[in-house]
């Protein structure tokens, strides 16, 4: 029986996860340098990244796979870095706690935010997801009880396991890498299931695909519900890191930087978002140590990008990958589309 | 009765004057999308800039009607050369929709940084030009409100007459409707197409210089501004110039009395619910495309 | 032939504003037997093709299925129903290959099982592709992009698409449009071989000669409303039907 794998569906598989490979293995290869070195920003930095990099994910399931742009993802991010502070501070000081409890929560307003988002496609979507953000997080940013315009401070460390805990820099890096690694694995076998092929499938051709027996909406509300739990727990990380949660954490700027961060990276590859947001946070903080007004440089970078370079830098670099990797149907054309009939 | 003489009306009044400036910004957007089918993400960030224009020349020296003439004028070159250089060249490729978006999205976020590099972080204050009031049917209304009621209605009405009375509108409208045929007939279809885009953008400077003396001026201003300017072209139906007034004006009038009843923090959150309502039963707005408006 | 119809149309009526697209349509679809929907262009076939299969919702009038009403349900319930359908423009995953066209068809008979084990483990449906890679001839095209096969190829993948889940109905919506001679000769044949007590066929078309020869039972559709129904030959004979088809010149 023949198989069906994802280069044949224009995803070069094997360069994607050799890449992906190459990613965790840097990373890995880093926090024994910045250990030996006995580091703190670089591993706080990369911390970040990686915590970043799992807000990307959840942007790209969306808008690389099930082809839904959010711009307002850091909505789940934030009220899981909100829901998480709050687990430390008043309830318990367990890592695994705060993230169980973000992960549901998560799961419980992705599905009341995709009741309400998935109705719509395209710019609709896009703006409902925007408004929602502003909106909830306008709300927060006027909640005293939740520290207002300030946020929350003096979050605790977090316990992971007897002796390891969210405040020790390389074992928290290792700890946040690890979580990623498992969301990158989990997604990327995801994608080689019947339900990942069926986000593919409703990103290319939605009407088809209900006429094939699938009920698209059921598909984008899962996709939407999971992505919500991935940006909540990736944002439950943040205050075990930082010590503290402002409502700056749902605002647009943070939804914003993720499409970036993907787009640049490599929309759909799931591996190039992690990339992109690796590199754009480092960048971010180079470029910000010389000046407050980084997003511009960023923007632009980010417009070249659509411009010239729309597949990413991912989207580039795995079909030439793949081909040196050699095999021979490795190279990724674009088929033409019988948009109408040609008589 | 008093009620609604001392309190409903000035409010509605108020309103109104907000009203009509998230029109005009309102169809600005309805006419970038109803004509080039863009969805202008860095709209609320043109308003911005309109607005700190109109500070510049202001702190130039020249007085607010000068501002109020020239930075439409400015702004709708800055739109052109944004058209010409950047948007046109995603314009004819097959995933147009997503890359318009993205890359105004872009814009957008270049033009606030810019903003705040230029012009620092914090809000800035700008003069009403007519101070007092006039008193109506007992009550005392601002000056500066009546006039940009006055003002702003008078170009909606242009803008109405521009696209459906003369030739140069039909132009675009057709333009709009078979790009094609078109430019087979010998129309400079991209300068078109540049020319409206510089036209939407303009609109959106003008509502930033007429709201800059009664909101104050910053950089994110746009950023909060463009959701209730996309809310209007939503429910109103994109491309649509009837719908954008009529909404714009519902929808300001619903936010202003509703602040009577609920805190103001709720306002945002109640036109966007509406818009989410309307996307979900009636996705075409109250109203059709631009072509056949 | 069986007695029982499988379809039953009963005064569908469509309106689009002011425009009535079918009004009044009611006919039979035989089980086993192969119904055509015949008409000049803007009869209202395609409209009530979508009407049928799940597309739109009729303003008036049902559509029974083996004796179950089915009428206005989304096209995905359809499916699950049994009732599946081909497009008249070539509608397929066009970025995506020839089996996993037919893959994402085929999963459909797993039911549900094995949404999150790989796709290799759907033994049903891979099974079910390579049966259909077979019947349909696409073996040298099997692992091509869909958008990269020929006209013929891709209306024989439109139809292998639709019958990948086992539908007790097949709507085809003009399978021959385009093809060549030899192609719309194979592809007759095809639909005849696929026709038995388990699969009915529904299509429309505007070949009139292919009709004539195909199927068992005819429906002439002429300005939205049916104009007669019956054996190709009786129909064929119909004065009103000559003259909606060869009397006057049709326009939209």
């Amino acid at each position: 029986m023949h198989e069906v794998t994802s280069r044949s569906l224009g995803h070069p598989a094997r360069a994607l996860h050799w890449l992906a490979g190459l990613f965790f293995g840097l990373a890995l290869v880093f926090a024994i340098v910045a250990w030996t070195v006995g580091d703190v920003f670089f591993f706080r930095l990369g911390t970040e990244a990686l915590i970043f990099a799992g807000l990307a994910l959840s942007v790209d399931l969306l808008l690389g796979r099930t082809g839904l742009l959010p711009l307002g993802q850091a909505l789940f991010f934030g009220m899981g870095a909100y829901v998480s502070a709050l687990v430390l501070k008043n309830w318990s000081s367990s890592f695994w706690i705060a993230i169980a409890v973000a992960l549901v929560f998560s799961a419980i307003t992705g599905l009341i935010g995709g009741l309400i988002a998935i109705r719509s496609k395209g710019v609709y979507f896009a703006l409902i997801s925007f408004g929602l953000a502003q909106v909830v997080s306008k709300i927060i940013f006027n909640t005293r009880e939740l520290g207002a315009s300030d946020g929350m401070i003096g979050v605790p460390v977090a316990q992971i396991a007897p002796g390891l805990e969210s405040g020790q820099p390389a074992g928290f890096f290792l700890v946040v890498l690890s979580i990623l690694f498992i969301l990158y694995a989990g997604l990327a076998y995801l994608m080689e299931t019947p339900f990942g092929r069926q986000l593919g499938a409703v990103r290319t051709n939605e009407q088809r695909l209900s006429f094939l027996g699938v009920d698209p909406w059921r598909t984008k509300l899962a996709a939407f519900v999971g992505a919500a739990c991935i940006a909540g727990v990736s944002g439950a990380l943040y205050p075990m890191l930082r010590g503290f949660v402002s409502p700056e954490l749902m605002f647009f700027q943070v939804s914003g930087n993720a499409v970036i961060n993907v787009i640049v990276g490599g929309t759909g590859t799931l591996i190039g978002p992690v990339y992109g947001s690796a590199l754009l946070t480092v960048l971010r903080s180079v470029v910000g140590s010389y000046t407050a007004h980084h997003q511009i440089v960023i923007g632009i970078l980010f417009i070249l990008v659509v411009i010239v370079l729309p597949r990413g830098l991912i989207g580039l670099a795995a079909p030439a990958l793949q081909e040196r990797l050699g095999r021979r149907e490795g190279a990724v054309r674009t088929p033409i589309l019988h948009a109408e009939h040609p008589q | 009765m008093d009620w609604i003489q001392f309190v409903l009306a000035p409010q509605i009044v108020n309103g109104l004057a907000i009203g009509v400036a998230v029109v005009l910004m309102a169809l600005g957007l309805t006419i970038i999308f109803g004509l080039l089918d863009v969805i202008n993400m860095a709209h609320g960030e043109f308003y911005a800039i309109g607005a700190y224009v109109a500070v510049a020349l202001l702190g130039a020296g020249l007085t607010f009607w000068w501002a109020l003439a020239l930075t439409p004028l400015l702004m709708a070159l800055i739109g052109y050369v944004t058209e010409r250089s950047l948007i046109q060249r995603v314009f004819h490729s097959k995933d147009r929709h997503t890359l318009t978006l993205l890359l105004t999205f872009g814009i957008g976020i270049v033009l606030e940084d810019i903003l705040k590099l230029v012009f620092g972080a914090n809000p800035l204050r700008v003069e009403a030009p007519i101070s007092g009031a006039t008193e109506m049917l007992g009550l005392f209304f601002p000056n500066y409100r009546l006039f940009v009621m006055g003002l702003g209605a008078s170009i909606i009405i242009a803008v109405w007459v521009l696209v459906f009375r003369t030739s140069l509108g039909a132009m675009v409208r057709a333009a709009a409707f078979d790009r094609q045929m078109t430019a087979s007939l010998g129309v400079p279809v991209n300068r078109v197409y540049a020319a409206t885009f510089a036209f939407g953008v303009a609109l959106a400077g003008v509502s930033g210089v007429l709201l800059a003396p009664i909101y104050s001026v910053f950089p994110t201003m746009g950023r909060d501004f463009v959701l209730i300017a996309f809310s209007v072209v939503i429910i109103g139906g994109m491309g649509s110039i009837k719908g954008a007034v009529i909404a714009g004006l519902l929808l300001t009038q619903i936010q202003s009395i509703s602040s009577l009843f609920i805190s103001p923090v709720w306002g945002d959150p109640l036109l966007f619910g509406i818009m989410v309502l309307v996307l979900m039963w009636r996705p075409q707005g109250l109203f059709g495309r631009l072509g056949h408006a | 032939m069986s007695a029982s119809p499988i379809l039953q149309a009963n005064e569908l009526t469509v309106r689009f504003g002011h425009l009535v697209a079918v009004r009044d349509v009611s006919f039979n679809a035989q089980q086993g037997a192969i119904t055509a929907v015949i008409g000049p262009n803007g009869a209202g076939k395609s409209t009530l093709f979508n009407l049928i299969s799940g597309a739109i919702r009729p303003n008036a009038g049902q559509v029974m299925f083996q004796g179950r009403e089915v009428t206005g349900l989304s096209p995905h319930q359809m499916l699950g129903q049994g009732l599946a359908r081909s497009f008249q423009i070539t509608n397929l995953f066009f970025e995506l290959p020839v089996r996993e066209n037919l893959r994402l068809a085929a999963q459909f008979l797993e039911q549900g099982r094995g949404l999150f084990r790989p796709v290799s483990a759907s033994q049903i449906a891979c099974k079910r592709v390579d049966e259909l890679i077979e019947q349909f001839q696409l073996g040298p095209v099997a692992d091509e992009m869909a958008g990269f096969l020929s006209h013929g190829e891709q209306r024989r993948l439109e139809i292998a698409v639709a019958l990948a889940s086992r539908p007790r109905l097949l709507l085809l919506d003009e399978p021959t449009q385009g093809m060549s001679h030899s192609d719309t000769h194979r592809t007759e044949a095809l639909i005849r071989s696929l026709v038995g007590p388990s699969l009915s066929v529904l299509l429309v078309e505007h070949d009139v000669d292919l009709v004539m020869n195909l199927s068992d039972h005819v429906v002439v559709m002429h300005q939205g409303q049916k104009l007669a129904e019956g054996p190709p030959q009786v129909v064929r004979a119909n004065p009103a039907v000559q003259a909606a088809y060869f009397g006057e010149s049709p326009h939209d």
